[in-house]
């Protein structure tokens, strides 16, 4: 429940179940509902609420204004095909404003005003002049906003909808109520032309949502998240750019045990602009990552940004999806597993096996790849697929080297003599060898010293033919 | 009883997706061939069903389950002329991917993705992810024993897979064979001599109990390196001698 002035400005349904209407005072209020809770009206913040949601609105045109009684207006005439109709963006801009947290009476119409008043009414929908002015006359006169002042002198007329106040004589209704009244009521027919004061993006995206209590839980967290990724989506939108890196920040109580904010960054190997990847991304991000302490602010910044690059659409979708939704799968997937997990091969040229196979992770450019290796694979002798970490050292029966069951060689052996040049020389001779079980491993044999020293050299099993 | 000329005879006539119990199935389409002759007649689809759960139980790793693949793997799919060529993910793999064997088996590694998880259950995501975006060619996943309450995570992937046309691979320990599992097809690998033999534990068709042996070499080069010794320098080929190329 709302107040304003001592009085009910706003409640909920359950509040009003209880016997409590528009205009009640405080006293009558604890007396009826004593467990209701009560909250002061914060003008400020609702207009800061109304401004983000302009904000987020932008993505769906770049012709967005704010009007009184907390409407926002959105031109829409252009943005109707690349939405598909009137129909499915009213559904998205639904979604968008849910995912503010807030709930708003959709309305649309040929004129703005005429939107504006229909929006205050309730959910009208209309797309001709004729049926907009078919609803129109059918409103109460308290919806015109310049005939508050004259609305007993109207009512006691018998003049209660705007159809009965235009079939009123024009010269007379000016003398007594001023132009404004006939000019809002011609700017909402159609008949005068409208001037909007759009509302501009901001050079840079900050925002900021305070939490209505401490929360700990990161899946909490991140619906507060996804509020202010809308906004970031209708700001990237609206100036055209594209995301490189995201800066989540999370506010923890000042006081004695003040812990500084948590900084959460998250990059991406491609500029983004899509909401429901950044939202994915930042799920991620807030899942894998604990909190020092319960979080009572969440931020949001956009640190690089380039120019958005639209991926052009094919005139037939192909199955398998595109280079885009690959790289899309590798964010989230660095986002969730951490970057060092998800890994591409960056072969070195080297012929010491564990050098020459080397991984790095998937965020990492490939223009700063090496090269790939310019020998003919299929000219070097048998590698096997699997390589271990450390290679097992192998004790030796009857002259044979022996893991799990005695080996038997099954290739002249391939000498690797390498490292000499890093101080750490080492002489190794493979084989591919052959267990009981006709599994295939590739093992080598170490010589310390060099070949022809008296010490006896040591066996290791290096890979697995998988 | 069925009259001979009842169409309950050829199911296969009313709807692909009927079959006799004694019949291999036809009905998800055609599958990708597995490049063996022999294992491709007894698949049902011609081949590796594309968009399911394929369960492979290993004795051990290293048996020859990725030479089983190997032909598979290295004809990359190309979907469309632009698009980078089939990707292959391969999901908590046991040891480290020595990239230079896989590009001796055909298969470059610009087009291996490996991931790594530190649960199962960041595994089973791992692996919902790349199946729904569907941009890889095949997925390898290697999957420890589940326990009691993880089988639901199979169907779950088995689901995810089907919205898409990767090529689903899970690997799993031989006693896992007398769990239930979700999977359409499910096949024993044990290490033969020269080779391999295949069970059919599961699959949409008859029951076949003997196994299959497929002959597989560890290495495509290694008969090659085997005899002869040396095909390129063959005179000064003694056991401790290298071909210039190699001596570092």
């Amino acid at each position: 429940m709302v107040f304003e002035r001592e009085r009910v400005a706003a409640l909920s349904a359950a509040a009003r179940a209880c016997g409590i209407h528009e205009g009640m005072r405080r006293g009558g209020v604890q007396l009826l509902a004593p467990e209701a809770q009560l909250q002061e009206r914060d003008p400020a913040r609702e207009q800061a609420a109304l401004e983000q949601t302009a904000l987020a609105l932008l993505q769906y045109t770049p012709q967005v204004s704010l009007a009184p009684q907390a409407c926002v207006l959105l031109e829409v005439s252009a943005s109707l095909r690349l939405f598909g109709g009137i129909r499915a963006l009213c559904r998205k801009v639904r979604v968008s404003i849910a995912r503010l947290g807030l709930s708003a009476t959709l309305s649309c119409a040929v004129t703005a005003t005429g939107a504006w008043m229909l929006a205050r009414y309730g959910d009208v929908r209309t797309v001709r002049e004729r049926s907009l002015r078919r609803r129109l006359d059918r409103l109460p006169v308290v919806l015109l906003s310049a005939a508050q002042a004259h609305l007993e002198w109207l009512h006691g007329l018998g003049c209660r909808q705007l159809g009965q106040l235009r079939a009123l004589p024009r010269a007379g209704l000016q003398r007594r109520c001023g132009k404004a009244l006939l000019d809002m009521l011609e700017r909402a027919y159609g008949q005068a032309p409208e001037v909007h004061d759009w509302v501009v993006a901001p050079p840079v995206f900050q925002a900021r949502v305070e939490l209505p209590d401490r929360i700990e839980q990161t899946d909490i967290l991140s619906a507060y998240a996804q509020a202010l990724l809308a906004q970031l989506a209708g700001w990237l939108t609206a100036r055209q750019l594209a995301v490189k890196q995201l800066r989540l920040w999370l506010e923890h109580e000042r006081g004695r045990q003040a812990v500084a904010p948590t900084d959460l960054r998250i990059a991406l190997s491609a500029p983004a602009w899509q909401e429901d990847h950044l939202y994915s991304l930042v799920k991620e991000k807030l899942a894998r990552s604990t909190l020092p302490a319960p979080a009572i602010a969440l931020g949001l910044a956009a640190e690089e940004l380039e120019r958005m690059q639209p991926a052009s659409d094919m005139l037939f979708p192909e199955p398998g999806g595109s280079a885009e939704d690959h790289q899309r799968l590798l964010e989230l997937l660095v986002a969730r597993l951490g970057a060092d997990k998800v890994r591409q091969a960056a072969p070195r040229a080297d012929h010491r096996p564990e050098l020459a196979n080397r991984w790095c992770s998937v965020m990492q450019p490939a223009a700063s790849l090496p090269a790939p290796l310019s020998t003919d694979a299929a000219r070097l002798p048998p590698r096997p697929l699997w390589l271990l970490d450390e290679p097992v050292p192998l004790r030796v029966l009857q002259h044979k080297p022996f893991y799990r069951t005695p080996l038997e060689l099954t290739s002249p052996p391939e000498r690797i003599e390498a490292g000499w040049w890093e101080g750490r020389p080492s002489t190794r001779d493979y084989f591919t060898v052959r267990d009981a079980q006709h599994a295939y491993y590739w093992i080598f044999r170490q010589w310390h010293g060099g070949e022809w020293s008296d010490e006896e050299p040591q066996w290791f099993l290096h890979g697995l033919f998988g | 009883m069925l009259s001979s000329s009842s169409p309950a005879r050829t199911p296969e006539t009313i709807h692909p997706a009927l079959w006799l119990a004694s019949q291999l199935a036809r009905g998800n389409g055609r599958g990708v061939s597995s490049g063996f002759e022999a294992l491709d007649a007894e698949l049902p689809g011609r081949g590796w069903p594309t968009g399911v759960l394929i369960e492979l139980l290993l004795p051990q790793d290293g048996v020859g389950e990725l030479r089983l693949l190997r032909p598979l793997l290295a004809q990359p799919q190309r979907l469309r002329p632009g698009a980078p060529t089939g990707r292959i993910a391969l999901l908590q793999a046991p040891h480290a991917i020595n990239a230079p064997g896989w590009a001796a088996m055909g298969v470059p590694a610009t087009r291996l993705l490996q991931l790594q998880a530190d649960t199962p259950a960041d595994a089973c995501w791992a692996a919902e992810q790349v199946l729904r975006a569907d941009s890889c060619q095949a997925l390898l996943m290697w999957q420890a024993r589940l326990r009691k309450g993880d089988h639901d995570l199979l169907r779950r992937l088995h689901v995810a897979a089907q919205a898409g046309q990767t090529l689903f691979f899970m690997l799993r320990p031989l006693a896992c064979a007398r769990e239930a599992s979700p999977a359409p097809l499910r096949l024993t690998l044990r290490p033969a001599p020269g080779g391999l033999d295949i069970g059919f534990l599961k699959r949409r068709g008859p029951l076949r109990e003997q196994s299959l042996f497929l002959p597989l070499t560890p290495s495509p080069n290694l008969q090659r390196h085997v005899s002869p010794v040396d095909r390129r320098t063959p005179a000064t080929a003694a056991a401790g001698s290298l071909p210039s190329e190699l001596a570092g």
